[in-house]
């Protein structure tokens, strides 16, 4: 390390990011959909990542099997399909909105609903309350004297 | 709170300890395969021994257990007995055959796997690259896929076949059973 100065290490290693980022500049169309297809297929066997960040090996296989697709011409849509057919929508990162999921993706919404209209008539009737309380109940003829008297002290 | 509420609160209180109670029967590790009861893809590839090449659909008209499995998985150690005794126990059955899938894998230490582990002697293809485990829907070893003589696959099995997996599971189906 003698021989090599950290300032010429931090050099080579901010130099380093280069080439991939200009590979990634220059990339091709093909490998640009493999990308595109890759990154929304979930990796079967990793840990919320997607096939084409991991770097397990059935991941790289299955990124080996979309970039054969794609070289074939296969459309986007069949190449998603032709893993959906296999392995079902748990293949997709981000979940489908077809079938049961529409329910489950509305059911926030639905919720969110149904809750503002049960606040709203509860506050209806709070309010409908109040305004029962607010009416004016008559004073004891004693207790009116009292307050006049009270009030009169303090006019003083 | 008036009547109505309670009984809306009580509904709401019974569905969601209804969805706990269907989700606890639920087995996490399980993933539903879309493949069952759909047609299976036919594969030819070479065999881990001999020339003769293995495919499916030469099958046809038996039921055949496919199972995936690996030199590198230690699971498929475990479940390597039960294969040799059931193939063993089927090999005079004339509606069942077995074949293995060694994927991802190479083929020498496949071989020394069969040669310390016992080799049940059914055919095995070859598939280093995946392509049949991905286009099976195999996520990894061991898995077993069940085809009825027609081609379709009534079954898949995700982990080690367990002894009496045939009698419990297979026999049913094949018998006509279980639709």
């Amino acid at each position: 390390m003698r021989h090599f100065p950290p300032l010429l290490l931090l050099a080579w290693l901010l130099a380093m990011p280069g080439p991939a980022l200009a590979e990634l500049r220059g990339e091709d169309p093909t490998e640009a959909m493999v990308r595109h297809i890759a990154k929304d297929l979930r990796c079967a066997v990793c840990q919320n990542q997607s096939v084409y960040e991991s770097n397990s090996d059935l991941a790289k296989d299955m990124l080996n099997v979309i970039r054969a697709k794609v070289a074939a011409g296969e459309q986007e849509t069949a190449i998603r399909d032709y893993f959906f057919q296999r392995y079902g929508d748990y293949i997709y990162l981000e979940p489908t909105t077809q079938g049961m999921n529409t329910l489950l993706w509305s059911a926030p919404f639905i919720g969110l609903g149904i809750g503002g209209l049960a606040l709203w008539l509860a506050m209806r009737q709070w309010r409908k309350r109040a305004n029962e309380n607010v009416k004016p109940v008559p004073t004891h003829a004693a207790m009116q004297e009292r307050i006049q008297k009270e009030l009169d002290q303090l006019r003083m | 709170m008036n009547g109505l509420w309670k009984i809306v609160l009580l509904g709401a209180v019974m569905a969601i300890l209804l969805l706990f109670a269907l989700g606890l029967k639920n087995d996490p590790r399980e993933i539903p395969s879309p493949l069952v009861n759909r047609p299976a893809n036919d594969f030819t590839a070479p065999a881990l021994e001999g020339d003769q090449p293995v495919q499916l659909s030469a099958h046809r008209g038996k039921w055949v257990l496919v199972n995936f499995w690996g030199s590198w998985c230690v699971s498929c150690v475990a479940e390597h007995p039960y294969l040799i005794e059931l193939a063993k126990q089927t090999k005079n059955r004339s509606d069942f055959v077995m074949l293995g899938v060694d994927f991802r894998d190479n083929p020498d230490s496949a071989r020394t796997f069969l040669a310390r582990h016992g080799n049940p002697g059914y055919p095995h293809a070859q598939d280093p690259t995946q392509k049949i485990a991905i286009d099976w829907g195999v996520y990894g070893a061991p898995e077993s896929y069940l085809v009825d003589p027609k081609g379709t696959i009534r079954m898949k099995h995700t982990g080690p076949l367990f002894p009496g997996w045939f009698e419990q599971r297979a026999l049913p189906l094949m018998q006509g059973e279980v639709k």
